[in-house]
């Protein structure tokens, strides 16, 4: 190596062997000042990104927990370890928000992306146990940071995933009561296998194909699939409700094991 | 629908409203696809006219480089029409969400999050910096010269597009697409390179050499993550291995003119 090296005998080098940079010597590059504005801004963006990503990755996180704790009663312990959560959360968003400013708001869109779904997730049950209704995406949006967008591809990919949420809440509350949740009201019945197939026929009639293979379109063929299981899987349990409740003695519990593992599993 | 959206769960204008945003969100991706197409065409054209100054002495580059420029004047009409279509709409829309169906076809069935156009905008952006670099593109206070690097806010001059935005949401060029089309045509001077040897050219190696060594020197100073521009700078170092076994060749022959 060293007697090959030996032509180019000018070259300065550290004690280990390493040419020494040329950059501090005879000729820089003159494109360095261009190329060092261009790192301190790609430096920023990418800071921007990570504080993004693990922004998203704690609201997901804190998602998750509050759709665990949410249950059709909501005891008071409950709902206060909920609200401190949201509120934990509420501080999350509120401190990327300026990171999601402006331009900055869809430039990080992938990003963020996937902590607002889970995001839609819980306050679209936590909106259902309460009202018994779909939030709207004014409500859901105007409950996040001003700059921060909520898409229409989110909410739909969140409001996805509250139908596997509502099948695991209408699974339990069967399992554990007998009985289908749901209210009595001046119209009627309204219990919570009616809500799901309202969301069901709803999601079916939009139409996507005009999407292709990007954002919404992407995800959505799966999505759609695992709602309608979860449908059905309400639908089946309700069945069985109607077909054996009448034989079960009063306070006798189901085979809570099997059936509670296998949608848990799910 | 009609029953169970009387329940009151679902309020059926959420999905109509829906169902609105999904049909505008293609619509616009309709109307940027038609103008891309166009993009893309004349994109191939410069390409092609740029291409002939691989067979071309120096000398002789005058009607190649007035072929691309004609070309390239075509390219700046396009981006305008894309300019003002594209700054109706947030300008990260459709560069983060979008899968540019197109190219999947050509690539590997795994989605490309290429944006809608960042494609094509940076091809025009190598035009326009290897045209600048061969002698082509005169600025007001920049005289044509050949071996000059155009920056990216001269690019943007030409283009007739701002550059690096950040206080407001338009359509602009940003820095990676600036670095990556540079990339590009470090890729092209390596070319350029044998080919100007082939010529009978002994000079243009050398200032090429030491072009590309000042950018790679550039490049060297970013961090970057792991993303397509770190995929792709990692390349430039065979670009400049390959110029430097060219101007050893020559050297080790005494060709290097003095």
């Amino acid at each position: 190596m060293s007697t090959k090296a030996s032509p180019m005998s000018g070259v300065k080098r550290h004690h280990d062997g390493i040419q020494k940079e040329k950059g501090a010597g005879a000729s820089p590059s003159p494109f360095m000042p261009m190329f060092e504005t261009f790192r301190d801004e790609l430096d920023e963006h990418h800071d921007r990104r990570e504080r993004i990503i693990k922004a998203s990755r704690d609201i997901t996180a804190a998602s998750k927990k509050i759709v665990r704790s949410l249950k059709s009663e909501i005891p008071a312990k409950i709902l206060s370890e909920v609200q401190e959560r949201s509120v934990a959360m509420q501080n999350q968003f509120e401190s990327i928000a300026p990171d999601l400013a402006g331009l900055n708001a869809w430039r990080y869109q992938r990003q963020i992306s996937g902590g607002i779904q889970e995001y839609m997730e819980a306050i679209s049950f936590q909106h259902y146990l309460r009202h018994q209704s779909l939030i709207t995406i004014e409500e859901a949006a105007k409950s996040l940071p001003a700059t921060i967008i909520l898409t229409a591809d989110d909410y739909v990919l969140g409001i996805f995933d509250l139908v596997g949420e509502l099948m695991r809440f209408a699974i339990t509350t069967i399992a554990t009561t007998g009985a289908l949740p749901g209210t009595q009201s001046s119209s009627g019945e309204h219990n919570v296998l009616e809500d799901l197939r309202a969301l069901r026929t709803s999601f079916e009639a939009l139409d996507t194909t005009s999407c292709g293979g990007t954002g919404l379109g992407k995800d959505v063929g799966k999505k759609m699939e695992v709602m309608k299981t979860c449908v059905e899987k309400v639908e089946t349990a309700v069945y069985g409700l109607t077909i054996r409740g009448s034989e079960r003695p009063k306070g006798w519990i189901p085979d809570l094991g099997d059936q509670a593992v296998a949608v848990e599993s799910y | 629908m009609a029953s169970s959206s009387e329940s009151g769960m679902v309020n059926a204008r959420i999905f109509e409203d829906l169902q609105t945003k999904i049909d505008e969100d293609a619509e616009v991706r309709e109307q940027i696809r038609a103008i891309l197409q166009t993009l893309e065409r004349q994109g191939r054209h410069a390409q092609s006219a740029l291409s002939r100054a691989h067979s071309t002495p120096a000398a002789n580059l005058q009607p190649v480089i007035a072929a691309a420029e004609s070309s390239i004047k075509e390219q700046i009409e396009s981006i305008r029409t894309l300019s003002s279509v594209a700054s109706n709409f947030p300008y990260y829309k459709y560069i983060s969400t979008a899968t540019v169906i197109v190219y999947v076809k050509f690539s590997s069935p795994i989605y490309r999050y290429n944006g809608l156009w960042t494609r094509e905008v940076q091809n025009v952006i190598f035009a326009v910096l290897l045209c600048g670099w061969l002698g082509g593109l005169p600025m007001k206070d920049k005289a044509a010269e050949p071996g000059r690097l155009l920056t990216i806010e001269e690019v943007g001059e030409i283009l007739n597009v701002p550059v690096n935005l950040k206080d407001r949401d338009a359509f602009h060029i940003s820095i990676e697409e600036y670095l990556q089309s540079l990339i590009s045509l470090i890729d092209e001077l390596a070319r350029l390179a044998v080919n100007s040897v082939t010529l009978g050219d002994y000079q243009r190696p050398l200032q090429i050499s030491q072009f590309v060594k000042d950018l790679h020197a550039g490049f060297q100073i970013l961090n970057l993550k792991n993303d397509s521009l770190r995929r792709r700078s990692d390349s430039i170092k065979y670009s400049v291995k390959k110029i430097e076994d060219i101007v050893y060749d020559l050297s080790l022959r005494n060709l290097v003119p003095k």
